[in-house]
């Protein structure tokens, strides 16, 4: 099935889920829109994953084949741990995005969304030695909660969820796919965008820093650690992201992600 | 792209509520939230960008917390003390935390009408390594000697901060907040919009011509230092026409471009 007809004769899933469900694939479809809004995809390749909340052992996955403008509520694909498709809505699902996304959602049931890029500045990052380094203020969101990957090649190798889950461990949110791009995980959808968001930025930041060749200020990493724990005490209660505001801005050029 | 009134939040009544002067900066200060998020420098709701309500009353205007500045109008932005408290009823909330900065600057310098704030990428990456604005380009001339630095302390959340703040502003232009952003203080909302274009522009170019430089083992060509001192003194003039009423930086043209893609910022 083409893209665009896939689009023209897509049918609303709505009636065939719970309501819970359909509100996490409206928040998924969003946050694809959102990345693809600001530059930040490949094609049709890289995935964002979101776990059904009433069905602890399935997710939602993109359907393969279109562009991230393209997705909507109802073309996002349900899969158990398995692969098996547990909704049938046309589409199907990329085996290396599977492997990478049901790793995360077998091991760390206190994440619900994975997000997964390969923007440039993330993949320069990830094959640098230094990784992520704690710079900005905004990177000490992710100081102590970040991981790294080795590269294995494609990743259609289901074994190497063992080792994908062995690397994140219990308590990062965010994994450097060495020479690869990143992984960024979080309890919500809305977070999961936002650490995206801010992580790609981040990157972006460093590596100009980086690459100026000026000596770095870099902060103390006592320092690094109470800034860590502001941003997760942030997320967790008074910080607006804006999600309703980026909605409405989505609506705005193109609402076809709420079908 | 034609966009409605209807399709952004407004707060209807605002304008018959306030001085002509006032509904004027709302207009302009939504205008400049919009040119800044035209030019790709914002940060999700994050960061600010706030203006002095014209009049005796120490009160400032300040974005909604929670919206895209794609969505600020003149009515929506919110009315706020030097402490971030409101003083005027509106269904938006404010991030008093983000305008303890904003709130620092304004207490110090009666002259700045308003003070932008981003998180740009190439703001962080100026902000965090070991240099200065060099008079590399005569863009980079108009904040020689005119930018103060401000070590990084954590996130902002100690009100003494803002005393370290205000020193290291001191009488400059421009103010960079290590490891974490850049801050303008214009006399003008559109003066302010000049300069944080220009800024960003700026460190853009230097960090830029830095990295090629030292790749091909290189020096940077400087402007002697008379120069670019004599060049910045052109540009202290052209603010203080904008001060003074002389120069609007061709705001007009700018807020042209707005209407012509979304004149919802004007309710």
């Amino acid at each position: 099935m083409s893209a665009t007809t896939a689009l023209r004769n897509a049918v609303s899933v709505k009636d065939q889920v719970s309501d819970e469900e359909w509100a996490l694939r409206l928040d998924l479809a969003g946050m694809y829109r959102l990345a693809a809004k600001h530059g930040m995809t490949d094609l049709t390749f890289t995935h964002f994953s979101a776990r059904i909340p009433d069905a602890d052992n399935q997710f939602l996955l993109n359907p393969y084949g279109l562009r991230f403008e393209q997705i909507t509520a109802s073309s996002l694909v349900r899969v158990d741990m398995d692969g098996n498709i547990t909704l049938d809505n046309g589409h199907s699902v990329n085996a290396a995005g599977f492997t990478i996304h049901s790793a995360v959602h077998m091991a760390r049931h206190d994440l619900q969304c994975a997000v997964h890029t390969h923007t440039p500045a993330g993949m320069a990052v990830s094959a640098l030695p230094q990784g992520l380094m704690a710079l900005t203020q905004k990177s000490m969101r992710y100081f102590g909660k970040t991981c790294y990957h080795d590269y294995e090649g494609v990743a259609l190798d289901l074994d190497e969820r063992d080792r994908l889950i062995e690397d994140f461990g219990a308590e990062n949110h965010t994994m450097m796919l060495r020479n690869h791009g990143v992984l960024v995980c979080a309890s919500s959808v809305r977070l999961a965008w936002t650490r995206l968001y801010t992580l790609e930025k981040t990157m972006q930041a460093q590596l100009l820093a980086m690459a100026s060749g000026a000596k770095l200020r870099l902060p103390p990493e006592e320092a690094c650690a109470k800034v860590a724990a502001q941003w997760d005490k942030g997320d967790d209660s008074y910080r607006q992201d804006g999600w309703d505001s980026q909605m409405r801005l989505l609506d705005r050029a193109d609402p076809s992600w709420k079908h | 792209m034609t966009v409605t009134a209807m399709s952004v939040p407004t707060q209807p009544g605002v304008r018959e509520q306030v001085s002509a002067d006032e509904w004027q900066t709302r207009v302009d200060l939504a205008a400049l939230y919009r040119l800044v998020a035209a030019e790709g420098m914002t940060d999700l709701a994050a960061t600010h960008i706030s203006a002095r309500v014209p009049g005796p009353d120490d009160h400032f205007l300040i974005n909604p917390y929670g919206l895209m500045y794609e969505e600020v109008t003149a009515s929506n932005l919110v009315k706020v003390d030097l402490n971030g408290e409101k003083v005027m009823e509106s269904p938006f909330p404010v991030n008093p935390a983000g305008f303890t900065i904003h709130s620092a600057v304004h207490m110090a310098r009666p002259d700045v009408a308003c003070v932008v704030h981003t998180h740009t990428a190439a703001g962080m990456a100026f902000a965090s390594v070991e240099t200065e604005v060099l008079p590399l380009s005569q863009t980079a001339m108009q904040f020689y000697g005119r930018t103060g630095f401000h070590a990084w302390e954590g996130i902002s959340t100690d009100l003494d901060e803002r005393e370290r703040i205000v020193r290291d502003l001191g009488q400059n232009r421009a103010l960079i907040l290590h490891n974490h952003g850049l801050l303008v203080a214009g006399p003008t909302i559109p003066a302010s919009w000049v300069l944080i274009f220009q800024l960003e522009r700026v460190c853009r170019t230097q960090l830029e011509a830095m990295a090629a430089a030292r790749a091909m083992g290189t020096d940077l060509v400087l402007v002697p230092v008379a120069v670019a001192e004599k060049t910045a003194e052109g540009f202290d003039q052209s603010l203080r026409n904008a001060a003074e009423g002389r120069t609007n930086f061709d705001w007009d043209a700018h807020l042209s471009a707005l209407d012509a893609e979304d004149d919802s910022f004007r309710h």
